[in-house]
């Protein structure tokens, strides 16, 4: 019951956040209702989808402190859990998610248990190794489909197919992951206030004061880690429905898992509203850039030259990001 | 029986020895000082007892049960908790928040935690630190919150390592006045590192003495005060052949 409760109560937060968070949940709903081009609605759904991916990182990165750069194997690994189980059994959406979490969380359990072992660098470069070697282990397995991948043709099925999440209109999946959205961000909002929320701070903090404490610092981060991964596996699911044409390229490339991580520190690594912040900013340059700079043979790549000046930019003044910035000004108004 | 048993303890690195052959007991509700030299094993010592460090031979028991090859969370979590001498507090984390992270470890419940955590607070005379970063108190105030976080766990027994470090004689009594709280009103057994000797003179009841690892006295502080041996241990031999004992 206190669960609930504290994910429902944002009380601490100033009424100022809560007004604009308030207003920008509505402006979200109403979204659909005002004219809008087919590009800005696929814009907003890959919005909602990588503030997701990026919550989910929050969790272990930001909170935690542990720099993941490998979230992309659990994209792949939702996404094809999903489309294959469709594919082959016609097994629906609903079904197929929480087996797609199950498989999710046991394989970051079972690459998590060694990780942990590691840290700082060493940590982020074995994420995404293990995230890289998955990539390549799918590119070559048949059963999935090999490198060129799965597609589920529409078809065969009648949209709107709510089981099966198979639409016509952008509108539906719009809706399916905005209430996902909110969803996860109850979610966090309890995560951050749980004991193992706390705990995960503590371990961010000092490890050896966290241990004191009777925190099993290992495990914290293990339990975290899976929380992690549930979030990106869920919408990597939904990502093969939306998509429907799934390579490992793009749905397990080192690119996605840079840009998850690199959004929630933009925003702000360790605060609720952080990633979607950092989404916010980042997945509509990212997709207007494709479609103004990127016809021009010359321009290609230039989105990853902006991502590394925003990398060095954060590393250089400011570790919390945006929402760091915010909260630095606010203290020193109120000191 | 003893609160703490520590039998024989050894602890080396490669070939440097830390802590070597340590034998030593104390009670429920003692307040007991580890003193020595710089390098004298003192701290290495505390990271033995708390499970931090694995030690290399030697037993240690605590309430009655061999804790010697259990990790740090877990002897915490038997109740046995302590401070460190040099806290980094980087992160986010308020006072209040700092302390509650303590208090999780016996209860889950956030509401619990946060009641529990300001009377800690209130009870330590630093409520008023509440919404303050640790990072941006003053020395004397982070080393009363790493005592209240400590604290937060509920331990029996609190290793303190080195809280008056650095202090001037007004924070040094502040601190003193708050371990004597922490032992004489909530009942917490406490044993303490310490280099101010006022302080460790004023407080405890009984001192250990460690050189190059070895314990070399035990005893009342008055009495350890005028062992030949500790004071060939801090001034040297020679000053003890031409001062003499006392």
């Amino acid at each position: 019951m206190e669960a609930v409760r504290n994910a429902l109560d944002f009380s601490d937060f100033p009424r100022l956040d809560l007004t604009i968070a308030g207003l920008f949940a509505i402006a979200l709903i109403l979204f659909p209702v005002f004219p809008h081009s087919a590009f800005a609605m696929s814009t907003m759904i890959q919005f909602l989808m990588f503030a997701l991916y990026g919550m989910g990182w929050n969790t272990i990165g930001g909170y935690g402190g542990q720099v993941d750069l490998g979230k992309a194997q659990y994209v792949g690994i939702g996404a094809y859990t999903t489309a294959i189980m469709l594919i082959r059994w016609d097994i629906p959406f609903w079904v197929s998610m929480p087996i797609g979490v199950v498989f999710s969380v046991t394989w970051s359990f079972i690459i998590g248990y060694p990780l942990f072992r590691l840290k700082g660098h060493y940590f982020a470069i074995a994420t995404i190794a293990t995230s890289l070697v998955l990539k390549d282990i799918f590119e070559v397995w048949d059963f999935v489909g090999a490198a060129r991948g799965l597609e589920i043709s529409p078809i065969k099925y009648h949209p709107p197919d709510f089981l099966r999440l198979i639409f016509k209109e952008d509108i539906y999946y719009f809706y399916v992951i905005l209430g996902i959205f909110f969803i996860g961000i109850l979610y966090v909002n309890w995560f951050r206030k749980s004991r193992l929320g706390f705990q995960l701070r503590s371990i961010k903090d000092n490890e050896d004061v966290a241990r004191s404490l009777g925190i099993n610092v290992h495990w914290a981060k293990i339990k975290t880690y899976a929380i992690a991964t549930a979030f990106v596996s869920v919408v990597g699911s939904f990502h093969a429905c939306y998509i429907k044409n799934i390579e490992p390229e793009d749905t397990m490339s080192l690119d996605i898992s840079i840009l998850i991580a690199l959004m929630a520190m933009l925003g702000g690594a360790g605060s609720l509203w952080g990633p979607i912040i950092g989404a916010g900013i980042l997945i509509p340059l990212k997709s207007y850039l494709k479609a103004w700079l990127g016809a021009q043979a010359g321009l290609v790549g230039i989105d990853l030259i902006i991502y590394a000046v925003i990398i060095m930019l954060i590393s250089a003044y400011e570790p919390r990001g945006i929402w760091g910035i915010i909260e630095k000004i606010r203290r020193r108004k109120r000191a | 029986m003893p609160l703490l048993e520590v039998h024989h303890l050894s602890k080396s690195f490669g070939g440097l020895v830390a802590n070597d052959d340590i034998s030593f007991e104390m009670e429920k509700g003692e307040l007991v000082g580890v003193i020595g030299p710089n390098g004298a094993g003192k701290t290495t010592f505390f990271n033995c007892i708390s499970g931090h460090h694995a030690v290399t031979s030697g037993q240690i028991v605590f309430n009655g049960e061999d804790i010697t090859s259990l990790r740090a969370h877990e002897v915490a979590r038997r109740g046995l908790g302590r401070t460190f001498q040099v806290y980094v507090a980087a992160g986010d984390l308020t006072v209040q928040e700092n302390v509650m992270v303590g208090c999780f470890m016996r209860t889950a419940s956030r509401s619990r935690a946060k009641s529990r955590a300001t009377d800690i607070l209130k009870d330590l005379n630093i409520r008023d630190l509440s919404g303050y970063l640790v990072s941006e108190l003053p020395v004397a105030a982070q080393k009363q919150v790493t005592m209240a976080t400590a604290i937060g766990a509920g331990p029996k027994l609190l290793l303190l390592d080195e809280v008056a470090a650095g202090l001037n004689p007004n924070e040094i009594d502040i601190i003193m006045a708050s371990i004597r709280h922490v032992h004489d009103d909530m009942g917490i057994t406490v044993m303490l590192i310490e280099h101010v000797m006022e302080l460790v003179m004023k407080v405890t009841h009984r001192l250990i003495v460690l050189d190059y690892g070895k314990k070399i006295a035990e005893g009342e502080p008055e009495d350890i005060a005028r062992d030949q041996r500790v004071i060939k241990a801090y001034l040297g031999e020679r000053y003890v052949k031409e001062h003499g004992a006392g």
